[in-house]
């Protein structure tokens, strides 16, 4: 089933919230680690299902929250401006003015019951639920975050987030989205100061080869998004514990993110024969490590390197590799000075077991179902790994080339992955 | 009254000290001549000896002394009986904006670009540089509100919309209104509300007396299309009214505007205004001829029409542009019109307020101008003997310049106006409220204080009303509860953004 004109969602109605008091004159500088991700947005989608207490979440009751939230993230609320006066980069270091511009909200229905659409598995789902917008032309005029409240014909809701990954990683905006959801719930919840980034440092010489887990691309001006190649697509599929253990078992006893890492290693190096794939770039969320701040990019970014082909290569080996000998590049990364992009430069794999994604609660209700997926990926693609709905097994979603996504589909059939017991 | 300096002082430094006693003794002229004929009179009966006074009493007829007391007993109930009552002012409230309908400015101007890629809509890029350089010069702050359909791209503009806005507003102002005073909604015996750009049937009236269930006696008038001064026409509909209801009446008066209709589309500069100026706002306001829990008493209303002409009638004007999209036209010489509408006001409303001092004054100055030298300029009569506080309807930055300078009034004057603009924008006939809720709210109000709230609209019309104090606010709850201690603010001449 593919999803188009009435089955999606329609019916888009857009507004804006800003904070609800004055921020004043103030600037949030964005750090080099915040500005290497300027060209990616984070795409979650939060599914609710239907009962009373969806029932009574109207547009206005998810709204009015969202005002005193934003007073304490007021820089997801401003807009990305350029200095005036840095006269040597050109074009100018972005930063992003605090001036309550605002989040856009939009509001959608789609004629079909949740649980319908949860078990369509059809690429794309999570496009249809985030608004799908970009930085730019106009970056004066574009907001850094679109909310959209869709229902399901049957009273189910879902809630996509398109989140421009420059403001912060996926813990940062999870977090970001918690506070609302406890503000929602009637809590007064603390929010760490939002500290501006650090000074820039100094950057890379400017003849300097690019680090390996990223890409530069042409100067970027004003649109944010990564140079068109071909169209990418997600797919989305569930690796659930009974499979998980079963892997475990049988190929190797390496953790879930490596083990499933690894497979898609495999089967994506398969797919691409004769092309190699045989380095990948790695991007971790550790919360341990993280400095507390509320708005930061601070995940760890290391490529992995295999000498043969991994179409080839034993899925044990693949996951020992990724899991020891990975060469983390995160400063080299931000010290680069120029445009990147990190997703999609080699093959991504993104460690996002540590996410709390579960805990948007909304008055007490836990969400169905939790996915979160990348706009603007580079050609080589991405795949996310996320904590399922109990937190034992694990969710997959593969941002790859639209031509990729059936073989994909017929690999994954056969594997271990999907193969229940 | 001689000072000591070694220079000589100027003759300018002379009139000013020798002002204050002019005016003392131009103010209290019958004091001054009754005072020596009483002294006069006492020393003439002391010497005439009180033998003698009895003796002349004695010899009265009856019926001299009769008419002695009667008449002017008589005369003096007449009076009483005849002279207009006097109405009071219970209390007022005006509605408090909520955060959710904040709009900065930055939100204000990204919504009417956006507006532009949205269905053949017809504002293009000149009309938002336009908007925005407005912006910049208009006066207003970032904590102006619009009601919840115009948060919206592209902004609602029906009637249902339009009616919860109103709803929203009237009902918050009154139900604030009744926790005030304490009196309930049957005691209510007139219900004047005005709104001029949207009235929908059933009127705004009859929507309140079915929410608060108010008595089915009640006299009730809804008044549109009467522009920005209508709450002060509102005002002295209600006291003609209490003249002739029972003693002790109660009359509510509900002044507000509803945005959600009345969000222009179309690009013409000269109708683009309003969109920058009006914002959301409302007051509701207990009339009363009983003096009991009175805070002000209403001296004066006085109502000036310059419509008779051409070019005032024109002046604000609601049309559809050449694209068949309504809005309301400003004319280029609004300002002037204004000015000639406010001397007309102030023509007739000086010479009811102005101590005898000012009147003497002008009246020499008119006499000099007329009889001596044309060049003799004008005396402006200085009103700030006749008021302590002044509340100029916001309509925009460039109006209470104006007014500033044709009255020559000082910057703390016209503090609550700018201020008020600032705040809550241009809420057309409730801005004097919010002024006066300022003034009160900064804890400048004192017993005896004289209030002048001045308003204009279309028409073009200038109308005042004067009030005295009777007990200033208490406390600073009201719309200013939250804001208050932020303000006075320098409002800067373009805004940085």
């Amino acid at each position: 089933m593919v999803f188009d004109g009435e089955e999606a969602a329609h019916g888009h109605r857009l507004s804006t919230v800003v904070p609800s008091s004055v921020t004043g004159e103030t600037n949030y500088e964005l750090s080099d680690a915040d500005l290497a991700f300027k060209l990616h947005y984070l795409r979650g989608v939060y599914y609710y299902a239907a009962g009373d207490v969806v029932r009574g979440l109207t547009t206005k009751a998810l709204k009015d929250p969202m005002f005193p939230w934003l007073d304490a993230y007021h820089p997801v609320a401003g807009r990305v401006r350029r200095a005036d006066d840095d006269l040597q980069a050109a074009p100018p270091r972005p930063y992003i003015k605090c001036n309550d511009c605002g989040v856009r909200i939009v509001e959608a229905k789609c004629d079909r019951a949740l649980d319908d659409w949860l078990r369509d598995d059809a690429p794309d789902r999570l496009t249809h639920l985030c608004y799908d917008k970009v930085l730019g032309p106009e970056l004066f005029f574009s907001p850094l975050l679109y909310v959209q409240i869709t229902k399901f014909k049957c009273g189910g809701m879902a809630l996509g987030f398109s989140w421009a990954h420059l403001i912060g990683d996926v813990a940062s905006a999870t977090s970001c989205f918690n506070i609302w959801a406890q503000i929602l719930s009637g809590k007064k919840p603390d929010v760490s100061s939002l500290e501006p980034a650090n000074t820039p440092r100094d950057h890379a010489p400017a003849g300097a080869p690019p680090p390996r887990s990223v890409k530069p691309v042409g100067p970027i001006e004003d649109h944010w998004l990564v140079p068109a190649g071909c169209a990418m697509a997600c797919y989305s599929f569930h690796v659930t514990e009974p499979a998980l253990r079963r892997l475990q078992q049988q190929l190797s006893h390496a953790g879930s993110f490596e083990l499933i890492s690894a497979l898609l290693w495999q089967t994506v190096a398969k797919i691409r024969a004769p092309k190699e794939v045989n380095t990948v770039t790695v991007v971790k969320t550790d919360m341990s490590a993280r400095s507390g701040k509320s708005l930061a990019n601070e995940q760890t970014i290391g490529y992995v390197e295999t000498g043969s082909s991994p179409s080839k290569t034993d899925v044990a080996e693949l996951a020992a590799l990724l899991s020891k000998s990975q060469a983390i590049e995160t400063d080299a990364v931000a010290a680069f000075p120029g445009d990147v992009i990190i997703y999609g430069a080699n093959l991504t794999f993104v460690d996002m077991e540590q996410v709390a994604a579960y805990g948007l609660e909304l008055k007490g209700q836990r969400p169905a179902h939790v996915e979160y997926g990348m706009g603007g990926v580079g050609e080589e693609g991405a795949v996310l790994v996320q904590p399922d709905a109990d937190g034992r097994g694990r969710f997959v979603t593969a941002v790859l080339p639209k031509d990729e996504i059936p073989s994909l589909r017929a690999a994954l059939a056969t594997t271990l992955l999907l193969r229940d017991a | 009254m001689s000072s000591s300096s070694p220079s000589p002082p100027s003759p300018l430094a002379h009139l000013n000290r020798l002002k204050p006693m002019y005016q003392y003794v131009v103010n209290n002229f019958l004091a001054m001549v009754a005072a020596p004929l009483a002294v006069a009179a006492l020393v003439h009966a002391a010497r005439v000896g009180p033998e003698e006074i009895v003796a002349r009493m004695q010899a009265l007829r009856p019926v001299h002394v009769f008419l002695a007391a009667f008449v002017p007993a008589a005369a003096a109930t007449l009076y009483i009986m005849l002279r207009p009552r006097h109405v009071y002012l219970v209390d007022y409230a005006c509605f408090r904006t909520k955060p959710n309908c904040r709009v900065p400015f930055a939100t204000f101007l990204e919504h009417a670009k956006l507006v532009t890629f949205v269905e053949g809509q017809s504002i293009d890029e000149r009309s938002v540089r336009f908007m925005t350089r407005l912006l910049e010069r208009s006066g207003l702050g970032e904590e102006t509100c619009l009601p919840p359909a115009h948060h919206f791209i592209p902004p609602y503009r029906n009637l249902e919309a339009s009616r919860v806005e109103a709803e929203s507003v009237i009902f918050s102002a009154i139900d604030d209104l009744l926790a005030k005073t304490g009196i309930s909604p049957s005691a209510i015996d007139m219900l004047i509300v005005n709104c001029s750009l949207f009235a929908p049937i059933p009127s705004f009236s009859d929507m309140i007396i079915h929410r608060y269930k108010m008595r089915s006696d009640i006299r009730n008038v809804h008044l549109s299309g009467m522009g920005c001064s209508a709450g002060l026409i509102s005002v002295g509909l209600a006291r003609n009214f209490l003249q002739v209801a029972p003693r002790g009446a109660h009359a509510l008066v509900v002044s507000t505007e509803t945005i959600t209709p009345n969000y222009y589309v179309g690009k013409e500069r000269a109708m683009l205004l309003p969109n920058c100026l009006f914002r959301m706002g409302g007051a509701a306001v207990l009339l009363s001829t009983s003096r009991a829990k009175a805070r002000f008493r209403l001296s004066r209303v006085v109502r000036t029409l310059t419509g008779a002409q051409d070019n005032a009638y024109r002046c604000v004007f609601q049309e559809e542009d050449g694209e068949g999209h309504r809005g309301i036209n400003l004319n280029k010489d609004l300002m002037t019109i204004a000015g000639d509408a406010l001397k007309a006001n102030i023509t007739a409303i000086g010479p009811l307020v102005l101590p005898a001092s000012e009147q003497l004054l002008f009246a020499l100055s008119f006499i000099a101008r007329r009889v001596l030298n044309r060049k003799v300029k004008p005396y402006l009569p200085d009103f700030r003997t006749a008021f302590e506080h002044f509340c100029i309807h916001a309509g925009g930055r460039a109006v209470i310049d104006e007014l500033q300078r044709s009255l020559g009034l000082s910057d703390e004057h016209v503090e609550a106006s700018r201020m008020a603009l600032h705040r809550f924008g241009n809420t057309s006939s409730s801005s004097v409220w919010y002024e006066l809720a300022y003034i009160e709210a900064k804890g400048r109000m004192r017993r005896g204080d004289r209030v002048w709230m001045i308003g204009f609209g279309s028409g073009f019309k200038c109308n005042s009303a004067a009030w005295e104090c009777i007990s200033p606010a208490r406390n600073v709850d009201g719309p200013w509860a939250d804001s208050i201690c932020r303000y006075p603010v320098d409002i800067p001449e373009v805004l940085k953004h």
